[in-house]
């Protein structure tokens, strides 16, 4: 297969105004990503203008720390696992075989990326506690146990596991799908044919094959989890023994104020090296495209025949949805309808529309929704340019050190929020210049840095499978580069970049910890009062606020399917 | 291609437009105002963080509009733990974003008296309050908050529960039910935490560990109490005369026996120069209004006690509570001095206790 | 070797017929071409063949036992097929031998006994010094040779081929033409092959089946495909073809727009439609028809003519130099034609030439 990229060694005498596209994205990582993240790292070495490890023996000397660290890993190590084992399977089935409904399903399967990860907790929470969790009393009834508590404890390290895994799964059944998607349908064709089942050559064909690609989604998995606050905040404060993870420990201590600055420095430290190695693996030594060729002219990947499986499989895809999906959103959609939370919400008098109506008439809700839509519509705009730019740099040219922004980008994406906040904070208080404290562009550029990744990663992929040919005609046809983006290019991979465009405004909407820190009286968005509700006002009122928005999220997402007759899938 | 962004551009405008009218909680404050008298001297602007709930902020709002007419008021509203980091960050680089502050506790106040950030004003009102208040004018309690206990008596009888902080903590009965806030970021659970560590000693936090007692917002725990997944909060009174009064809810309060943590949340002006607007006339006039009937009506409307003396019945204490005098008399005291010096010996051992324990 | 039965098999993906009605049975050792221009269907009935797709009707019989039908389908694993794809299929990740012999190993044949079969076939496609090199280190030559042993190491009774040539270049492609052929005669397989070149369907094929638009226009040795077209698709898509209108008359076909006459011996009194092949043509002193060199190309062996026989008609005739002497542009030359085909018009009607898909 030609190698699709175009030699760029050569002088020109016209100003390529590609050049300033990528000037002004490497700088813009630059300053607010690689700048923000050395100065912390640095002041961490620097406490007191000399350097000093005192602030890492304090921060890692006090016990509570060290656990932290311990459960972080193993909780991100355990999502890494069991969502890979999900995704997988899951990204086959949906892909590769002849499963009934496959793309109810494959929408399913992303849908709780598009939901905040805390309102997961919050469900599961409701459902899983051990002492009255509905899950909980319902197998008491159904076995007629006797135990008073139990018998799942969502408020432990294994129950913590699940709802990250719930949550973070999607990122790797996207990568493996996508991968999957790309693979040549006759690399397996070719070990039927040679006497192989369907389930030997899955073992022995694409498994290896799909490898790097699983690696990939894995590890993302892996970062994810490590850097996720939203669940373990909820879960793991309610553990009979608590389970702080690195992320809550840092927000912590920034509740401290001055005091814990330095150990939460410490700690995000720690949390960024790991980010960046795990990334690093990921992207440059796993990151190999040999293994994945398209053929040139048939791409249709071939069903696999589930045979007499699939109903079976069918069957437990509608449960695996059932317990991943509607089970929580039910329940959130019920907590929100519910007067007393003791009594179920079909007893007299326990159904009430009144939180509600106290939501949707209130100022400051419907501000912080104002704000979140813009918020995320300028995010995922501006993030979408950026994506096409970036493709344009990996796909089609060979410029040396072109993976750069593309790590930085991924790295953003991997880093916790909440340091990626502190960063900002420490530096763009007008120190060195730039002062966006308060301002809605501080918030923005830290939902982008965080987000554009996925974005980023969708309009790649979809560049790469536009052979290189269709734009090198454009440009013999006299079209400059920007005209061939536009004319070309764009329309072509449309579908995707509405998926990039979807991939970055859901979770720049419903943001929570970055715009906990970096808000102001009037920047306030929908994430954070769904918060404060949660934490301060109304289990009731908050969850009527997070099934809002998720049905604007779903309805967004049905309303461009349709719109893209069915192309556009995440 | 067109179609989807121009589809999309609708969307992202009608839904924008279609909450644009919001209605604003005019009506309930109509009365309170009634009788305000306006002040137009005042002028400028000023901005005021605060940690009060977010629909008494509204009324406040309102009222102070009403009084100061030609003074631009902002409120920025958040958790004290928020308001703190905030402040944190601002007092880094020497000026702070607000004007006032309406938030958390005593020991906060010396702490940001002492790093010379508050203005010192004698207000006339002064006189007026029945509870400490900073001699040199750098703050004055406008709110009492309370730590009690709470319970549901439609799952649980009185009689199975604690009726002390003391057995609160010792009760095995309750172990792996009980709840409270977390002192990191509420200040009033910071308080209750040192009040109690003065009178048990930080024996008190490992029992409290071994009670596997559950930390998190206050929100979250009454919500547990409704649902039975909790047996009793160690939790704000003002919550839950809240939902007592807004939801008809029948979470009742236990006054403890070992006494309740009184904590007079205060009012702070920000030194001139290091504030947001260097408006100290307003801000002054300001605080007397806090400190006066008018503006002390609408803590007692926010489920808080007040200030003032005398304020012991009727519609000058909070709905459903026990008049203030009986309050005071329960009162367990403790000293702000030692829970703002020794902030981080308390909360290190709360956390290793409550966290670590097994 | 297979005996191959299909039959009466359609094929629609949806509402979109790909394959009508497809009949036909290809005997023991035979090479069939399933030939035809991009989206004919023929790649279709291969993967129908092998299992990979199911027939929308109909059934497909190897060895007289239906391997698909409506009510029966045998997955391609138990089929006993060798298969060489147009992308070759190659697996990146196992190194020439290990591709070679996976079918070997999923048959759980012995390891000794395996080895020795393929070094056997690796030998036949020379690529034994290459057996342990991975395929990324091969050139696509190379890679489809491996393609080819891997198909055949397992020695099927039936080789499938999806125009495994058209990524190589000219040179090779010849070369392999005919170590194919070889290793056929050799190994005594029958060979179902796909390809849109019609060279290579007629120095491979014993039979042709030449596909339209999911149907089959004509099944045949390449000789009468190419001599005895039976419509004017196939004539134009099998070697060069000209064609003419014209009136068919006793022992005459009177050509329309040029006026000129052609002898015609059939039985046909109808408006027709002639097709002549350039070599069908000679320069004679009289011949059938005059006209004048309109363009010439001299392309060392042969001369390459296109000669205007009015009205605004011209044929190609391509002939030996030594035969047709010294032909320049504007010569009058007089045409002798010594065969032509004739088709009524009314089967064809008035665009028989838009007939490609």
């Amino acid at each position: 297969m030609r190698d699709s990229r175009v030699a760029t060694g050569d002088k020109r005498s016209y100003f390529d105004i590609k050049w300033l596209f990528i000037i002004g994205i490497v700088a813009f990582l630059v300053v607010f990503e690689v700048f923000p993240m050395v100065y912390m790292f640095i002041k961490s070495f620097f406490p007191e203008k000399s350097f000093s490890l005192a602030s890492y023996k304090k921060t890692y000397g006090y016990e509570l720390n060290r656990i932290s660290l311990r459960n972080t890993l193993v909780s991100a190590f355990g999502t890494m696992i069991l969502g890979t084992l999900i995704a997988f399977p899951l990204a086959w089935l949906v892909g590769r075989t002849n499963l009934y409904c496959r793309k109810f399903f494959r929408g399913l399967c992303v849908m709780t990326y598009m939901v905040p990860p805390y309102v997961g907790a919050m469900a599961w929470s409701r459902l899983l506690n051990p002492n009255v969790g509905i899950v909980n009393v319902f197998i008491r009834r159904l076995f007629h146990l006797s135990m008073k508590t139990g018998p799942f404890d969502i408020y432990t390290i294994p129950g913590m596991i699940w709802v990250l895994t719930s949550f973070y799964y999607p990122y790797a059944f996207i990568t493996i799908s996508r991968a999957m998607e790309k693979m040549d349908p006759s690399l397996e064709e070719a070990s039927r044919i040679s006497g192989a089942s369907s389930w030997t050559t899955l073992r022995t064909i694409t498994l290896p094959m799909m490898t790097p690609s699983i690696i990939a989604g894995a590890l993302l998995v892996f970062v994810s989890a490590a850097s996720a606050y939203g669940i373990p905040s909820i879960i793991g404060a309610n553990a009979k023994v608590k389970i702080p993870t690195v992320t809550t420990r840092i927000i912590d201590y920034v509740g401290l104020g001055v005091d814990g600055l330095s150990d939460a420095m410490s700690l995000a430290v720690f949390l960024m090296l790991l980010a960046n190695l795990v990334l690093y693996i990921s992207t440059f030594v796993v990151g190999k495209r040999k293994y994945i060729t398209v053929s040139g002219k048939s791409t249709r990947p071939n069903t696999v025949d589930l045979g007499r499986f699939r109903v079976l499989f069918t069957v437990l895809m509608f449960v695996f949805a059932f317990i991943m999906i509607v089970l929580p959103f039910v329940t959130v959609g019920l907590t929100s309808v519910t007067k007393n939370l003791g009594k179920s919400v079909l007893e007299e008098g326990n159904f009430t529309t009144m939180h509600w109506s106290k939501i949707f008439t209130r100022k400051d809700v419907i501000l912080s929704v104002k704000n979140s839509l813009l918020y995320a519509v300028i995010s995922a705009s501006f993030g979408i340019v950026v994506s096409v730019v970036m493709a344009n740099l990996l796909e089609r040219t060979t410029i040396k050190g072109r993976r750069i922004p593309d790590f930085l980008i991924t790295v953003g994406s991997g880093t916790p929020s909440v340091v990626i906040a502190l960063g900002l904070i420490m530096t763009m208080r007008g120190q060195f210049g730039l002062n966006l404290y308060n301002t809605l562009w501080i918030m923005i550029i830290a939902y982008l840095i965080k987000y554009l990744m996925m974005g980023m990663r969708t309009v790649v992929s979809a560049m790469s499978q536009i052979h290189v040919s269709l734009e090198e005609c454009s440009r013999i046809s006299g079209a400059g580069w920007f005209r061939t983006t536009m004319k070309i290019t764009v329309p072509l991979i449309a579908p995707s970049i509405a998926a990039g465009w979807f991939l970055i405004f859901i979770p720049t909407f419903y943001e929570l910890s970055m715009s906990t820190l970096l808000y102001s009286k009037d920047t306030q968005v929908i994430g954070y009062k769904l918060h404060y509700y949660w934490t301060y006002t109304s289990q009731q009122q908050a969850s009527a606020i997070a099934f809002g928005i998720l049905l604007f999220i779903v309805i967004l997402n049905s309303i461009l399917n349709k719109l893209t007759k069915g192309e556009f899938s995440i | 291609m067109k179609k989807i962004l121009s589809v999309m551009l609708v969307l992202c405008i009608s839904s924008v437009l279609l909450f644009a009218g919001g209605t604003s909680e005019k009506a309930a404050v109509a009365e309170e105002t009634a009788e305000i008298v306006p002040d137009k001297t005042v002028t400028g602007n000023i901005m005021i963080y605060t940690s009060i709930y977010e629909d008494i902020v509204t009324m406040m709002d309102d009222a102070l509009a009403e009084k100061f007419p030609n003074c631009n008021i902002e409120f920025f509203q958040g958790g004290t733990g928020n308001i703190q980091t905030k402040v944190a960050g601002e007092m880094a680089t020497g000026k702070l974003g607000c004007d006032m502050m309406l938030v958390a506790e005593p020991a906060y106040s010396l702490e940001l008296d002492e790093e010379g950030f508050l203005h010192k004003y004698l207000s006339p009102n002064r006189t007026n309050l029945r509870f400490d208040y900073d001699k040199d004018g750098a703050w004055y309690p406008v709110r009492v908050c309370n730590m009690v206990l709470a319970y549901n008596p439609e799952m649980y009888k009185p009689s199975d529960l604690a009726t002390s902080y003391k057995d609160f903590a010792a009760d095995s009965a309750l172990k792996g039910y009980i709840s409270m806030g977390n002192p990191l970021t509420s200040g009033t659970t910071m308080a209750a935490a040192a009040a109690l560590s003065e009178k048990y000693g930080f024996g008190y936090f490992d029992q409290l560990g071994k009670q596997q007692v559950m930390v998190e917002s206050g929100s979250t725990a009454l919500a547990k109490l409704e649902t039975g997944e909790c047996k009793e909060l160690m939790i704000l009174e003002e919550s839950v005369l809240k939902k007592r009064e807004e939801e008809g809810s029948s979470i009742s309060v236990i006054y403890p026996d070992d006494g309740v943590i009184l904590i007079p949340s205060t009012v702070m002006t920000v030194e001139g120069a290091k504030s947001a607007n260097n408006n100290i006339a307003s801000c002054e006039k300001v605080t007397d209004w806090l400190l006066s009937e008018e503006g002390q009506r609408f803590i007692v409307k926010g489920w808080m006690h007040s200030v003032l003396k005398g304020w012991n019945s009727g519609d000058k204490i909070p709905y459903d509570s026990i008049s203030t005098d009986d309050l005071i008399k329960k009162d367990m005291g403790l000293d702000w001095v030692r829970c703002y010096k020794q902030r981080t010996e308390i909360r290190e051992a709360f956390e290793k206790s409550v966290s670590l324990s097994k | 070797m297979s005996v191959i039965t299909i039959d009466h098999v359609t094929k629609a993906f949806g509402s979109s017929v790909v394959l009508h009605d497809f009949t036909e049975t290809f005997g023991e050792g035979e090479f069939i071409t399933l030939l035809g221009p991009s989206g004919c269907g023929k790649t279709t009935m291969l993967r129908i063949i092998a299992g990979f797709e199911k027939p929308t009707k109909g059934r497909v019989l190897i060895d007289e036992k239906v391997v698909s039908s409506q009510t029966v389908f045998v997955p391609p694993e138990k089929r006993d097929i060798g298969m060489v794809f147009q992308s070759y299929a190659v697996w990146p990740h196992m190194t020439v031998r290990e591709n070679v012999a996976y079918p070997l190993e999923i048959k759980k044949v012995d390891k000794g006994t395996a080895r020795k079969k393929v070094d056997q076939v690796l030998a036949t496609v020379h690529l034994s010094q290459y057996a342990d090199r991975i395929p990324s280190q091969l050139s696509g030559g190379q890679q489809q040779r491996v393609a080819l042993a891997r198909a055949l190491v397992a020695e099927p009774k039936l080789l499938l081929l999806d125009e495994p040539l058209s990524n190589l270049d000219a040179k090779l492609r010849e070369s392999m033409r005919f170590e194919i052929k070889e290793i056929q005669n050799q190994l005594a397989v029958s060979v179902v092959y796909v390809t849109h070149d019609q060279t290579e369907a007629m120095a491979m094929s014993d039979r042709i089946v030449v596909i339209n638009n999911g149907t089959v226009q004509q099944v045949g040795a390449p000789s009468a495909i190419y001599n005895d077209p039976a419509n004017p698709f196939v004539a134009d898509f099998v070697g060069k073809i000209d064609f003419l209108s014209g009136l068919a008359e006793e022992g005459r076909i009177k050509l329309d727009d040029s006026l000129q006459s052609i002898p015609y011996d059939g039985s046909l009194r109808c408006p027709v439609i002639v097709g002549i092949r350039p070599e069908w043509i000679s320069y004679a002193e009289t011949g059938n028809l005059k006209g004048t060199v309109k363009s010439h190309y001299y392309l060392g062996d042969v001369n390459d003519c296109r000669i205007d026989i009015g009205g605004g008609k011209e044929l190609r005739v391509i002939t030996n130099p030594f035969e047709s002497g010294d032909v320049s542009k504007g010569k009058k030359v007089s045409l002798a034609i010594r065969k032509s085909l004739v088709y009524k018009k009314e089967s064809f009607g008035s665009d028989f030439l838009t007939i490609k898909t």
